[in-house]
């Protein structure tokens, strides 16, 4: 896990305590519903169960049926229907059980919540989050595994959030309920049991499109997301030794994407590598590639390398999937090879 | 539900009637400009169907909710929507409701009138609308909110998700289908295995009603009685209303796909005729009189207000 420091978290002073990101994001959504009447939930399995991942837990208890809605299959509904409630008032936070999903809800996804306020001349908001639990976990298949928040980022009027911690869960978390526009959690399935400090505080609010330096380094900029952060930091802490001092950083949110901070740190190092669990192709590293050589293209020493989940569906098969996807020996080898040319 | 001819009721009907008579000239002016100077995208006529979608909205609160669907004015009007921001969004104005990004098919709304607008993509309204209701419900704000759609919309699958939790959790909402016998050019009775849309409405544990949608006190008479439903907790109907696509599909189509009597101008039951019957001629003309120039006056405005500058291009995407 990583050793978050206080001053990565961007909290100064204060106290802090370690618990999971699935209590994190836990912590959150009571928070907000407590804070705010209008905020609501609904989803598969998500009141009496507490959510097939276990992050809703005690939320129906405490907030009542209404507010803790189990609904039938029927993803366009959790969906398409968080968009009209938010044109009626409230504040509607859904979950898809898998982010895979939002191919399910597409059209909601991408046209309502992406375009409403747009198509109608800004005369409305729509402050919907939907909760995605994303990535691989061990054996979810093709269909229950994927990274898509790529696809998200492409279609305008979507802001797309990615945690690495449990700090970063809540705080983002409880930022994107209080944004009126709509949100795309990507929380990492594979980091639900993950402990780390977040701190105590009702208002610890992480805004949208301020990266975290994860690892500070002077040798190479490594950009990473969700479950790859860690890696690249366990995959960095390995290169420390043989003098390659690399900077590890998590964008946080994609959409707006903090490419400042990027930039800045390539200005220094001098080279660039995205590690993504996405596919490759297109993904999002091939954006911030793009948008690094077109704005600091003298200061690169070498080419923008992607390390990435390969450009085919996930299998099933728990080892195979991991094969699939970056590991921190990936990040070891190409990182040494990019640091040497 | 009442069909006592009292005073209220003469009252209401003259409203409605007034309110069809005012559609009937803007779908004959719209007609005009886009035969003579061509248009910016499809209009969508609704004439023959003003009866039904001014009807349904009179039996509407003004703090309910509409989602209206693509066949024509008479939906937004009906809720109070003005004339000049409609056409505005039809020609692609700045005075348009959505100042200056619409222009032919349309997404005009009016927050403060709670029309919420329009989904490009058949059949988002049905999940939409639900939720909007289950919004009134979790405020106890005792609103209903009203959704328009086709026969042929009625075949998306967001349909069946929508209506099943509707009527799972009584959700204050009233589905009103315009049958008008032809989605496109795939005609009704050869994409419904039952007679009706209405027929669907049991398997949802909800009533179905089927209304001669030319008649538009009627469909008044049965939306009132289906928001009075859902407005006691009691949850949603789906009111199935008969009428006819007396034009294309959208004004230019030449339709070669239709093989029953293309109607053209001639309007079989037409609502402003029967709306109109029992309004003394005199009062009636003056109406007729006062709804034509009003239709005059805003479509004038809407043509003398610039475009949207460019600008408008980026605004509005994010709040
Ligand atoms: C999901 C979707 N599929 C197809 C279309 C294209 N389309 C627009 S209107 C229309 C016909 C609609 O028929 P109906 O629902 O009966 O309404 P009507 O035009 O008869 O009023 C079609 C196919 C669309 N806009 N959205
Ligand atoms: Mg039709």
């Amino acid at each position: 896990m990583t050793t978050t420091s206080a001053a990565a978290t961007g909290v100064a002073g204060g106290t802090e305590r370690v618990i999971g990101y699935s209590r994190a994001i836990n912590e959150a959504l009571a928070e907000e519903m407590r804070r705010d009447e209008r905020v609501w939930m609904m989803g598969q399995d998500i009141g009496r169960l507490g959510g097939v991942f276990g992050l809703t837990r005690g939320l129906l208890d405490e907030f009542g049926p209404l507010r803790v809605r189990d609904t039938a299959i029927n993803e366009t509904f959790i969906v398409g229907g968080a968009a009209g409630a938010a044109l009626a008032g409230t504040i509607p936070v859904v979950e898809l059980q898998f982010a895979d999903f939002l191919f399910t809800a597409a059209d909601e996804i991408f046209h309502k919540l992406a375009k409403w306020r747009y198509m109608h001349g800004g005369q409305f908001t729509m402050p919907v989050v939907v909760r995605l639990p994303s990535g691989v976990v061990g054996g979810a298949g093709a269909e229950h595994s994927q990274s898509l928040e790529t696809i998200a980022m492409h279609v305008a009027g979507l802001k797309v959030a990615v945690p690495a911690t449990p700090s970063d869960a809540k705080g983002l978390l409880k930022a994107a309920i209080r944004d009126p526009d709509p949100v795309l959690f990507f929380e990492h399935k594979g980091l639900y049991r993950v402990k780390g400090p977040v701190p105590e505080s009702d208002e610890h609010v992480v805004p949208f499109g301020s990266a975290r330096v994860a690892r500070p380094g002077n040798d190479l900029t490594v950009v990473a997301t969700g479950l790859m952060v860690d890696r690249a930091v366990a995959a960095a802490e390995q290169l420390a030794p043989h003098g390659i001092d690399v900077e590890v950083i998590d964008p946080r949110t994609l959409v707006p994407l903090d490419i400042d901070t990027i930039v800045a740190s390539v200005e220094r190092t001098h080279r660039l590598m995205v590690v993504h669990e996405a596919s490759r192709t297109a993904g999002f590293g091939a954006e911030i590639a793009t948008q690094v050589q077109e704005r600091a293209f003298f200061a690169l020493d070498a080419p923008v390398w992607r390390v990435c989940g390969t450009d085919t569906p996930l299998p099933q098969d728990p080892e195979l999937e991991q094969a699939c996807i970056p590991s921190t020996d990936e990040i070891v080898a190409a990182a040494r090879a990019l640091a040497a040319i | 539900m009442t069909n006592d001819p009292g005073p209220d009721r003469e009252q209401v009907q003259r409203e409605v009637y007034r309110k069809v008579v005012t559609i009937r000239f803007a779908e004959l002016r719209i007609r005009e400009h886009v035969e003579k100077e061509g248009f910016g995208g499809f209009w969508h006529p609704g004439i023959g169907q003003e009866g039904l979608q001014v009807g349904a909205v009179s039996a509407m609160q003004d703090d309910d909710y509409l989602y209206y669907a693509h066949r024509g004015l008479g939906y937004a009007f009906a809720k109070g929507m003005p004339l000049e921001p409609l056409f505005g969004d039809l020609l692609g104005r700045a005075n348009g409701s959505t100042r200056g990004k619409g222009g032919g098919t349309v997404h005009f709304a009016d927050a403060s009138r709670h029309v919420l607008g329009q989904g490009g993509t058949l059949g988002s309204n049905f999940v939409m609308g639900a939720g909007t209701a289950a919004a009134s419900q979790l405020l106890r704000d005792g609103r209903v909110t009203v959704v328009f759609f086709g026969d042929g919309a009625s075949g998306r699958g967001t349909w069946h998700e929508a209506a099943l939790q509707a009527s799972v959790w009584k959700l204050p909402v009233v589905w009103i289908c315009e049958n008008n016998g032809w989605a496109l050019s795939a005609r009704f009775t050869e994409q419904s295995p039952t007679e009706h849309v209405a027929d669907r409405a049991p398997a949802y544990g909800m009533p179905g009603v089927v209304v001669d949608g030319q008649d538009a006190m009627a469909v008044h008479d049965a939306t009132a009685e289906a928001i009075d439903r859902a407005r006691r907790g009691e949850g949603p109907t789906l009111i199935e209303a008969k009428t006819l696509r007396i034009r294309g599909h959208y004004e230019g189509d030449r339709q070669p796909y239709r093989d029953d009597p293309v109607l053209g101008d001639e309007i079989p039951n037409d609502p402003v005729h029967r709306l109109g019957e029992s309004i003394p001629d005199d009062v009636r003309r003056g109406i007729d009189a006062e709804a034509r120039s009003q239709v005059e006056q805003a479509f004038g405005a809407a043509l003398a207000a610039p475009r949207a500058d460019r600008s408008v291009i980026f605004e509005d995407v994010w709040a």
